[in-house]
């Protein structure tokens, strides 16, 4: 009997494999398409969110953080930009873990680029995003 | 000046990632890569002409 005549969907299951290029992709910009010999696209890819990431800090920008302690639901604002920021992987993990970019001084933010800069590291995590899942797609087929 | 280069700067990394994986050949690729840079360009161009009228 077809997955059609059953009725029901049985979408194909991604092997483990397609996982962890993910987690690795997400982890290190560039990593999953690197450990599947995809040079070309782990440089193109890996490259724009490292730069991406780094001038981002380097026009003054700062990363977003759940603290919970502002008063009311302001705090929530802080969560999407946040899983934008997360997309980055490790490089947020280790800033978060050092304590490094989640704070900005006032000399900081007069910098006419203070604004662009968080949007870049914002932007990093989420071009991140897109790495990863095309890192998925490769390891499980679905893209060639 | 700064301004302008730091949103051609976000246009060709976006539109590298964008490229990179959104299509299947390498022709599409680059021409879709640009299509994505262009637009982001024009629509930048064309949104800070708009702010520029809006006095507040």
């Amino acid at each position: 009997m077809s997955k059609v005549e059953s009725g029901r969907i049985n979408p194909e299951k991604a092997p483990a494999r397609a996982w962890l290029m993910g987690i690795a992709g997400w982890l290190i910009p560039g990593l999953g398409h690197l450990l599947q010999g995809r040079w070309g696209r782990a440089l193109l890819l890996g490259g724009a969110v490292w730069i991406c990431f780094i001038s981002g800090f380097m026009m003054g920008g700062h990363l977003f953080i759940y603290s919970g302690s502002e008063p009311g639901s302001s705090s929530l604002l802080q969560i999407p930009p946040m899983i934008g920021n997360l997309g980055t992987g490790l490089l947020y993990i280790i800033s978060w873990l050092t304590g490094f970019g989640f704070s900005h001084e006032q000399q900081q933010a007069a910098l006419p680029t203070f604004e662009y800069g968080w949007t870049f590291l914002l932007i990093a995590g989420l071009l991140n995003y897109l790495c990863m899942l095309d890192a998925f797609d490769i390891a499980a087929g679905r893209k060639s | 000046m700064r301004h302008f280069l730091v949103m051609t700067a976000f246009a060709v990394l976006s539109a590298v990632v964008f490229g990179t994986v959104a299509k299947d050949s390498n022709r599409e690729r680059v021409v879709y890569g640009l299509k994505v840079f262009a637009e982001f360009m024009v629509i930048g161009l064309v949104l800070a002409w708009i702010l520029y009228f809006i006095p507040y």
